[in-house]
């Protein structure tokens, strides 16, 4: 992306004589602060939604009153964040306190660096894309350990010493559970293993349903490693059930116990942005990425039908038990079927590849972590180490034994 | 093989802490997580309740018993004013007497609502306690139909009540029970089946019955650990033996008798018991009839001492009243549950990490209000 | 209602007349006039000694201590505390109280029969200034360490400062 913007720059009459390299850095200086643009503005729609998710799940409105249905509450969160008094502690260790919170920030920020938004959509195609995302995301402990120690405050330390173990605890089986894939991709490239995911497929090889091929269909083992991988990763990123670094009602707010203002704020958007990524990460390695879940055009539409009937049937049966009926869920797939079997336009967009299907899984994933987050209590340090060596680093070791012998079963690899 | 063994480090827990339920210090001895000694300093919220009422006249303090424990406000002024009147030796009209009741089940509602909420809140779970609240803020909209306030009423009066309920407040006070009994369910639901929340509560803190006699321990608190006292049903007051209800029990089904989960549900449990009371209290309720007993006007009570317990929704309240034959009382000291019921954390708490002293110290519903008074 | 209610036969007379035959004249009084709760005057130095025979004896079973009250009928007079005892087991009550001279207010400790007492005890001696003999850690408990005076005693004057700071009256 960074050399096509080059050459974008280059094929204007009056920016041609600025040279192939100066072009080259410019463009890569714009992707740089478009990614960080984006990050910023996807950590403030998220604090929005997380809070009316939020407040929807606990039957209350969540913020209305800035802007129409609060929608400029976390910008005005936000410039009231910038304008407050920096304040540093003053037993506290000047550097690192003011180190620490750029650490973890950039730690988040350069890995979407190798996150592809579509098929043509990325700052760097690196054949180590997955390597260097997971690598890379794994600096935030770093960060988090020196603003905990700075802080010169028990809390603060707790929690940095909570996180440390925790995320260096979670690191392995996630880094194991990723193994699994790249053994059935053959490649640690992300383009790569989203364009593996193409086409459709029956569900776990045999299983006449047919499904998009994406990896978390693929075999048991995969679809058990989808689900280790999300929770592993909503450890290493501190999320509730296992936010035991922060654990307000514990450490009062952890390591950022000490935190105000700007510096604070960096804590907010790198925890909004490593979601993010996580979800990212999910939706390329298990759910195919950008791909479609629809192979043609009557996939669409056949699909869109089978949807709205399991959507009809949940409203009958789990509503109406409930008596909260809710008509968005059938409504809205009663539409888009109509609008694909009448539009063939539709239903080809519908079923191409692209940054929309990209972005809806991401907010899936994104939905199911503030899904966790507001329904679950928290989980105690043992009980998370517990989880982490005596569960989820077994079940990953599985999981990479079981798919490689899933794919000699199923003939895609020979001796 | 030595276990490990590293320094140990003193951690100030509050007085401004998210789980301290108020202004209250916990002086942590801690190695790593695991807490080694707990030492509860408390009087941050000292109000001199006692030193007032010395000065005050008898029906001037029903207002600070109000204040002292102030989630269940009702049910302070309920005791206190049942502790002069045995002292008055008067006779209360049935409809006092009723009504005392349903305000007094409805306050432990909303009482142990906030319990189970702020436990919730005390293990990560932020959802349960706002739905708590949905239903406490029900009957708190019935308390100020009836007081013209929401928190602290000076409603249940020696003597009688500071006025009657006004018209629609029987139907509404159905309407809100029919609506309640249904939503426990909802708690059960999100809360007390949830798998990490009974690894966080389940087997944590365990108090043995004779740990929590000794400590005074009283309330729900002690009937999750197994030993069946409630005054309510031991020594009926008021008009409780004309109620049929059941005293839930610690059983220990997710682990132990006495632990945190225990002490948890039996305020889930107790709910749904005093929504019973409350509907048969108003199935009862006469219609006609004066909510105010004949009382002069200066109340004088007999010399003599008194030594007067009801059950609060924490727990054993008890008021210890000295007479001497004046309008101001000689000695007014109230026996708060919390007062006691925090003096065991150090005993069940200790070997525990940080994270299950919050649940501890949850689990056992304190009003710094009551304990510091 | 409780005072007039048992569960077994053992009345307050009762344990009164076993006390007295037990402890002979370190048991002072009666009182059964005057008060909804009867209660037994005993000696202030004897009464952890009457407590855990109260406690251990298979007839009587107080294993719960209820309350425990200082209390200051005068400028004049002693001060005194006052022990609730209830009985879990048996369901039966008993009140003690014991007098102790207002210039050397001390008083046998409890705290190691009834936990309860630790704290209840540290907040008579806060608020009576009565010292409890072989309390394991005696200290002022809701107020200030550095509070002077014992607020609750009836000759207590109202400090005009703590710490520097004006203390605003009350009528």
């Amino acid at each position: 992306m960074i050399q096509l913007l080059a050459n974008w720059i280059l094929s204007f009459d009056m920016l041609s004589g600025m040279g192939a390299s100066v072009a080259w850095g410019l463009s890569l200086f714009i992707v740089a602060a478009l990614i960080f643009v984006f990050v910023a503005v996807n950590a403030i729609v998220l604090v929005y939604i997380e809070r009316k998710v939020s407040a929807f799940m606990q039957v209350r409105l969540g913020p209305m009153r800035v802007g129409k249905y609060g929608t400029l509450q976390t910008v005005a969160d936000a410039l009231k964040l910038l304008q407050k008094e920096d304040i540093i502690p003053k037993m506290a260790d000047k550097v690192l306190f003011v180190v620490g919170p750029w650490v973890i920030l950039v730690a988040s920020v350069v890995t979407f660096a190798a996150i592809p938004f579509s098929d043509t959509l990325l700052a760097a195609n690196m054949n180590i894309g997955l390597f260097y995302v997971v690598s890379i995301s794994s600096i935030v402990v770093l960060g988090i350990v020196m603003a905990g120690w700075a802080s010169n405050n028990k809390w603060s330390l707790y929690g940095a010493m909570r996180s440390a173990a925790q995320i260096i605890s979670y690191e392995i089986p996630v880094g194991i559970t990723l193994i699994a894939v790249v053994a059935v991709v053959g490649s640690l490239n992300l383009q790569t293993i989203i364009e593996a995911q193409g086409g459709t497929g029956n569900l776990f090889h045999w299983i006449p349903i047919p499904l998009p091929n994406w990896f978390i269909f693929h075999s048991p083992f995969l679809f058990m490693a989808a689900f280790v991988y999300l929770i592993g990763a909503t450890a290493e990123i501190n999320r509730v059930p296992f936010d035991i670094p922060e654990s307000e009602s514990e450490l009062v707010a952890g390591f950022m116990t000490e935190f105000s203002g700007l510096r604070w704020a960096l804590f907010f958007l790198s925890e909004y942005a490593n979601a993010t990524l996580v979800a990212f990460l999910v939706s390329i390695v298990f759910l195919g990425g950008w791909q479609s879940p629809f192979s043609s055009y009557q996939g669409t539409q056949i699909g869109f039908s089978i949807i709205t009937i399991f959507a009809l049937f949940w409203t009958i049966f789990v509503q109406g038990k409930t008596k909260r009926l809710s008509v968005y869920p059938l409504g809205l797939s009663l539409v888009i079927t109509i609008a694909a079997w009448l539009f063939p336009g539709f239903a080809i967009w519908m079923a191409s590849p692209g940054i929309f299907w990209m972005l809806m899984k991401v907010a899936g994933i994104i939905f199911l972590l503030m899904w966790f987050r507001w329904t679950f209590p928290r989980l105690r340090v043992d009980q998370l180490m517990y989880l982490s060596w005596k569960v989820i680093l077994p079940l990953s070791l599985i999981n990479l034994m079981g798919v490689a012998i899933w794919m000699w079963l199923t003939g895609e690899i020979q001796f | 093989m030595g276990r490990l063994h590293a320094e140990e480090m003193i951690l100030n827990m509050g007085p401004q802490h998210p789980s301290t339920h108020g202004v209250l210090r916990l002086k942590l001895r801690t190695d790593g997580e695991i807490v080694s000694h707990i030492e509860p300093v408390i009087g941050y919220l000292h109000r001199s309740f006692e030193k007032h009422a010395e000065n005050l006249e008898y029906q001037m303090v029903t207002p600070f018993t109000g204040r002292c424990d102030y989630l269940a406000a009702m049910g302070s002024e309920h005791g206190y004013a049942m502790a002069v009147e045995k002292m008055l030796g008067i006779e209360l009209p049935e409809r006092v007497e009723y009504l005392r009741v349903i305000f007094a089940e409805l306050q432990r509602i909303a009482s142990h609502l906030v319990a189970v909420g702020t436990f919730g809140l005390d293990v990560g779970a932020i959802t349960p306690f706002i739905y708590c609240f949905r239903e406490r803020e029900l009957i708190l909209d019935l308390f100020e139909m009836a007081s013209g306030a929401r928190l602290l009423y000076n409603y249940i009066w020696i003597g009688g009540l500071a006025h009657d309920v006004p018209p629609g407040f029987v139907e509404k006070t159905y309407e809100f029970l029919d609506a309640f009994e249904k939503r426990v369910a909802e708690y059960n639901q999100i809360l007390t089946g949830n798998k990490i929340f009974i690894e966080r509560a389940a087997d944590i803190g365990v108090m043995t019955p004779e740990v929590a006699i000794n400590y005074g321990v009283t309330g729900p608190s002690l009937r999750a650990s197994g030993v069946n006292i409630d005054i309510r049903r031991t020594e009926p007051y008021s008009i409780y033996d004309r109620f049929d209800f059941d005293v839930p029990l610690g059983q220990g089904a997710m682990g132990t008798v006495g632990d945190s989960w225990d002490r948890y549900y039996m305020r889930v449990l107790e709910m749904s018991e005093s929504a019973k009371i409350v509907r048969q209290a108003l199935d009862q309720l006469p219609v006609e009839g004066d909510v105010q007993a004949a009382i002069p006007r200066r109340i004088r009570p007999p010399q003599g001492e008194i030594y007067f317990r009801s059950e609060n929704p924490r727990g054993e309240l008890g008021y210890y009243i000295v007479s001497d034959g004046k309008n101001v009382p000689l000695r007014l000291k109230m026996r708060s549950p919390a007062f006691s019921n925090l003096s065991v954390i150090n005993e069940i708490g200790q070997g525990w990490m940080i994270s299950d002293v919050i649940a501890i110290l949850g689990s056992l519903d304190i009003v710094l209000g009551e304990i510091d008074r | 209602m409780f005072w007039k209610r048992k569960k077994t036969d053992v009345t307050e007379q009762e344990i009164y007349a076993d006390l007295s035959k037990k402890f002979g004249d370190k048991i002072l009084e009666f009182m059964e006039e005057g008060t909804h709760n009867p209660t037994v005057i005993v000696e202030a130095d004897q009464i952890g000694k009457i407590v855990s025979y109260l406690k251990d004896d298979e007839r009587f079973q107080f294993d719960s201590l209820m309350n425990l009250a200082g209390h200051d009928p005068g400028a004049e007079s002693e001060l005194s505390v006052i022990y609730h005892l209830y009985s879990t087991e048996l369901k039966h009550y008993i009140t003690l109280k014991v007098f102790t001279s207002r210039e050397e207010a001390v008083v046998a400790s409890v705290a190691n029969i009834y936990q309860t007492a630790n704290w209840h005890e540290r907040e008579a001696f806060d608020l009576y200034g009565i010292k409890f003999d072989g309390h394991p850690d005696l200290k002022r408990i809701l107020l200030e360490d550095d509070w002077e005076g014992f607020p609750l005693r009836k000759d207590y004057v109202p400090a005009e400062f703590y710490r520097g700071m004006r203390i605003e009256k009350v009528k």
